[in-house]
């Protein structure tokens, strides 16, 4: 969690105990991402569920054969809201692989459909 | 024969539905009257000729190398590839180029736009969505050139060196993608067409993740390239109060509000740090612009427990001396 969102929780924590003397009192910031994603009115602004979702994340990785040494690397350069993303979606997003795979697709639609006469574009063995 | 003929047609009617599948539904675009120069071809660019399903590693090392950094696909690999998935996610295409300190940036999904950047001499990644139903066939490729005349894409895709597309077969893949599209910049660039939010969550996002001296040039780039806006110099002096520079901070609070007065993260995080500097009456008074502003807003329920918290030091504080001299806001450069 960057400083802003650890600075956000620490008070609410702090505002929820009631700790703490009223002159040390605890700077609510609104970070930079926050009022940028507030623009867009894309996401959610909750931050204090960011340490769950990022500990989901780092064992969706490894389950997806990630390199246990790379893992937290890898997770620590994603933005809260990505991770927030991801923690539910992982299994489904655009995962960019290859063209081969569009080309084995192809080739099985255009067997299938010779085989039913539709096309006759494979040339006979001899 | 008959029934052989109907059934013919059936498969014929699948296999070209099956294709109109494949077509855009998105509004035909005029190429050649799109405002970017006629051809362009960056023919500088390298080419990492892709492994098995590892399009993501060879497309990002293509335009991480662009914007001058020495990388291969095999360097990117362990960085962005998921064996599960046998391929690469778009947010880790983003983590990976903040983790070479360069600024991530998302095009606006048009066109234009991704000429445009080419124009300005930055390939740009593309996703594109080759396939249909249960084989969608994602892949990434880099857009290193186009032809508005001819109207053709040239790509850098797959074990492709220079793949040339007509330009209506790369929409039809790049639409279904939805016209995901990014550039990496070196901090302190700009892009073509920059879009304000797109810049500045690219930006934002390399402060999150610690990146903070690239994060400071892309904010000072912002701020030159978008004099008049707030978020750039709100930026700036986010920064500046993690760095701890409290002072310039407060200036830089100043100036974004000069620029944004009805700006709610403004004027919060202004009162906060006059807080923070002793100056408690000043404070009490900015937070309850604030409060204001935060009405029936997403920023609502934080800035009322930071007014009610900071009225409640001001009732108490009667010593506080504020150092602040509320002459107009200078220009402040931040030290690094």
């Amino acid at each position: 969690m960057n400083f802003c969102n650890r600075m956000i929780v620490t008070t609410l924590c702090l505002a929820l105990f009631n700790l703490g003397s009223p002159r040390v009192a605890q700077a609510a910031m609104i970070s930079t991402m926050q009022a940028v994603e507030s623009n867009t009115r894309a996401q959610d602004l909750a931050t204090v569920n960011a340490a769950l979702s990022r500990a989901k994340v780092r064992e969706q990785f490894v389950a997806l054969g990630v390199d246990p040494a790379q893992v937290e690397a890898r997770v620590a350069s994603l933005t809260d809201s990505e991770i927030h993303m991801l923690s539910s979606q992982v299994d489904q997003v655009a995962a960019g692989s290859s063209v081969l795979a569009v080309i084995g697709v192809v080739f099985i639609v255009l067997m299938i459909l010779e085989a039913v006469g539709v096309i006759d574009i494979f040339k006979k063995f001899p | 024969m008959i029934h052989a003929c109907i059934s013919r047609a059936v498969l014929l009617g699948i296999a070209l539905a099956l294709t109109a599948c494949t077509a855009s539904r998105q509004p035909v675009t005029a190429v050649a009257e799109l405002d970017v120069p006629g051809v362009v071809e960056l023919s500088d660019t390298p080419f990492f000729a892709q492994q098995d399903y590892q399009c993501g590693p060879a497309a990002l090392a293509t335009v991480l190398s662009s914007a001058s950094v020495e990388v291969t696909p095999e360097d990117l690999a362990p960085m962005v590839y998921l064996p599960g998935r046998h391929g690469t996610l778009q947010a880790e295409l983003l983590a990976a180029v903040r983790r070479h300190s360069r600024i991530p940036y998302v095009l606006l999904p048009s066109l234009d736009a991704l000429f445009a950047e080419v124009a300005a001499g930055r390939p740009v990644l593309v996703l594109q969505k080759l396939g249909i139903g249960p084989f969608p066939a994602w892949h990434y490729a880099v857009v290193i050139g186009y032809d508005t005349t001819a109207e053709l894409v040239l790509l850098r895709s797959g074990t492709d060196a220079r793949l040339v597309m007509p330009v209506d077969h790369f929409l039809a893949g790049w639409n279904r993608a939805d016209r995901w599209a990014m550039a990496v910049l070196n901090p302190g660039e700009v892009p073509a067409k920059a879009d304000l939010n797109h810049y500045m969550k690219a930006a934002a996002g390399l402060e999150e993740v610690g990146q903070i001296n690239s994060a400071l040039l892309a904010y000072e780039a912002a701020v030159r390239h978008w004099p008049d806006a707030v978020l750039p110099r709100l930026g700036l002096a986010n920064l500046a109060y993690q760095q701890g520079q409290l002072a310039a901070a407060e200036l830089g609070y100043r100036d974004a509000i000069e620029r944004g007065p009805g700006d709610v993260v403004a004027r919060n995080n202004h009162a906060e740090v006059l807080l923070k500097l002793g100056c408690t009456r000043e404070a009490a008074d900015e937070i309850e612009v604030a409060r204001v502003l935060a009405d029936g807003g997403p920023f609502a329920g934080v800035v009322d427990s930071s007014a009610d918290r900071i009225a409640a030091v001001a009732l108490k504080d009667n010593v506080s001396v504020c150092p602040v001299v509320f002459e107009p806001a200078a220009r402040v450069s931040l030290s690094r």
